[in-house]
């Protein structure tokens, strides 16, 4: 199968403190349409800053990354802020809504950042709110959800721009084991019903279980590869 | 939506928000009453000025402004007289002989202006009986009386009823001179009624002069909400051999206190506004660096910088400008209140009055005014949106999602 998300070479060196830290060490990664990724590892890995490269939010200090064949790692900023729109979804730790606008809002948010019309915008936020079993909180602000409805919403918000794939920085560790396992039900069933592409940074074993694919880092490196059935 | 959603910040810590918004208000009051204020005191200098020494026109011979010599006459003053009196915005005319010459008393003499009016015609025009503050105008003395300011008077050390000498060129450029009785003290707060004047009839300085007739000055009021300068310009093109001049060209000075008035708002605004600008940069500084992470979502997710700025731009100028229209209102309000009763400054009227202001104070200020306040609170608003809103965008997403 053609890679969707393809990494060659790339590592990440940080010179924030007088000795380099090298988050990523010459990585090299393909991720196909459709796969439902988990990239696990020990703290300080290199999991996010390799999920940070691929989705287009931190440049590689060495390496290309390309994504349905059109290379990111060059792009300027506000090319990668454009590309980011159309191509990836992101559900992140602390589900990160914007807290002054209702769950169906921060849903419509990314489509009227696209500049789709009003109706359009409106049916897909409500019909994702459904999906994602939460349309009676539509006009609630985060503040009154519970973490896992707000995960939901940001997961709802992730789906709302027809993304390329979607990527999940540790995306249940906030969420108590309920809330975990319906979040996780929730994206398999959306990954096996509509062919949605995940990638998950995450520690957490339920996640690892759920996975079809688990990469492990150590040091910034791939150290096993693990396709499951 | 950005609109929205910066409306809905706005109101995230309504306490502090508050705290702006009421500053503003505040701000944009003391903006409104100091401006009028500030005008009541520099309009009132003007109209004493202008209703007791310049009028709101006066026409004269162009040579006679350049030395004062007594031969140049308005040429036939009849007929300027009957085209101002048909004139609907004239409400009053004065015809008057002007020459210079000394006074003296028995104890001192000075140099002086000797004004020779219809005390009648006078009295509408500069209300110049409404000034006598001893004796009576023009009254009470049967042969040459005359009218002094209380300043010249004192320093002259004559009283009503005292005596006083005339002295000056004739036609015929002899030195002539002329007894005259003081018959009453004027109270003006004008220093050229007050020291330099000597206002006598007409008729008795023609007399003296040895011609029979002459004018050398006429001088006009005007209705209220008059253009005094088209007005000029319309008998200017009337008379072209005469000079006919405003009271801003006859009075620089009043001019530049004009213009001053916008100065002064300009400069009120500017220092309040400053002030009020760092308020703003500190809320909205405070609001941006608090919603670091926030920014940076919607910078991850695909939001432009440049909506990201302008999300901060309209932040700050709702927070900026909806005190605004209150402000405005209760400015208005105090003005509206205090303009229609005045400020009754009497306590000081010794003080103001000897620097040609009046006693009582009418706050006032003109649309123009007004106008310039709301540009400038706008303008105020925009520049205090440009650091947070720069702030803002130079956030990156990677560190703002894991710096907090």
């Amino acid at each position: 199968m053609a890679a969707l998300i393809r990494a060659t070479n790339i590592s990440k060196v940080y010179h924030k403190t007088a000795v380099p830290v090298h988050a990523i060490n010459n990585l090299s990664v393909d991720i196909a349409e459709g796969e439902f990724t988990a990239i696990v590892g020990p703290s300080g890995c290199g999991k996010t800053t390799l999920l940070n490269i691929l989705g287009g939010l931190d440049y590689p200090t060495s390496g290309t990354v390309t994504i349905n064949g059109i290379d990111i790692s060059g792009m300027k900023d506000s090319e990668l802020i454009d590309f980011r729109l159309h191509n990836i979804g992101f559900v992140f730790q602390a589900y990160n809504l914007i807290p002054v606008l209702t769950a169906l809002e921060n849903v419509e948010f990314i489509m009227l950042l696209q500049k789709r019309s009003r109706k359009e915008r409106l049916a897909r936020a409500r019909e994702l709110l459904e999906e994602m079993n939460i349309a009676d909180k539509a006009d609630h602000r985060p503040g009154q959800l519970s973490g896992g409805q707000q995960q939901r919403v940001a997961v709802a918000r992730a789906l709302a721009s027809n993304p390329r794939f979607i990527l999940a920085d540790e995306p249940t560790a906030n969420l108590d084991s309920v809330s975990t396992e319906n979040l996780l039900d929730l994206m398999a069933r959306i990954n096996r019903e509509q062919n949605a592409t995940f990638i998950f940074s995450t520690h957490d074993q339920r996640v690892m279980d759920k996975a079809r694919r688990l990469i492990r880092l150590v040091d910034g490196a791939i150290v096993s590869d693990e396709v499951r059935s | 939506m950005l609109a929205i959603l910066a409306w809905r910040n706005v109101w995230r810590h309504r306490g502090r928000s508050a705290v702006v918004i009421g500053a503003m208000v505040v701000g944009i009051w003391s903006l409104t009453f100091g401006g009028a204020f500030m005008n009541s005191f520099l309009l009132s200098y003007i109209q004493t000025a202008i209703r007791h020494e310049v009028s709101n026109g006066q026409i004269h011979h162009p040579e006679f402004t350049q030395d004062f010599d007594i031969k140049f006459t308005i040429d036939k003053p009849q007929r300027i007289v009957s085209f101002l009196k048909e004139n609907e915005n004239v409400v009053a005319v004065a015809r008057r002989r002007v020459v210079n010459g000394m006074i003296a008393s028995t104890r001192q003499a000075t140099g002086v202006k000797i004004v020779g009016v219809e005390p009648n015609e006078e009295a509408r025009v500069t209300e110049l009986d409404s000034l006598v503050a001893e004796g009576a105008y023009f009254e009470g003395i049967s042969r040459n009386p005359v009218l002094l300011g209380k300043r010249l008077s004192e320093k002259l050390k004559v009283n009503v009823r005292s005596k006083v000498v005339l002295t000056f060129q004739d036609i015929d450029g002899n030195i002539t001179a002329g007894s005259f009785r003081v018959a009453g003290i004027l109270d003006a707060s004008s220093t050229v009624i007050d020291e330099g004047s000597a206002f006598v009839v007409r008729e008795d300085l023609n007399r003296l002069l040895g011609i029979e007739d002459g004018v050398h000055e006429i001088a006009y009021t005007t209705a209220p909400g008059t253009e005094d300068d088209l007005l000029a310009a319309e008998i200017q093109a009337a008379f072209p051999g005469e000079m006919v001049r405003s009271w801003r060209e006859l009075a620089p000075l009043l001019l530049f206190m004009e213009q001053w008035m916008g100065a002064v708002l300009q400069v009120l605004i500017l220092i309040i506004m400053l002030a009020l600008a760092f308020g703003i940069i500190n809320t909205m500084l405070m609001a941006v660096l608090e919603r670091v992470r926030e920014v940076g979502v919607m910078i991850a997710l695909g939001t432009r910088r440049s909506r990201v700025f302008l999300m901060i731009m309209i932040e700050t100028l709702l927070l900026s400008t909806v005190g605004g229209p209150f402000g405005l209102l209760a400015g208005y309000a105090t003005i509206s209140w205090l303009g229609s009763r005045g400020i009754d400054l009497s306590d000081y009227s010794e003080g103001l009055k000897s620097i040609g202001y009046e006693s009582v104070l009418y706050p006032q200020l003109f649309l123009s005014d007004y106008l310039t306040i709301v540009a400038g609170v706008l303008i105020t608003a925009f520049l205090a949106s440009l650091y947070p809103a720069w702030k803002a965008i130079r956030m990156q997403p990677v560190e703002a999602i894991r710096g907090v």
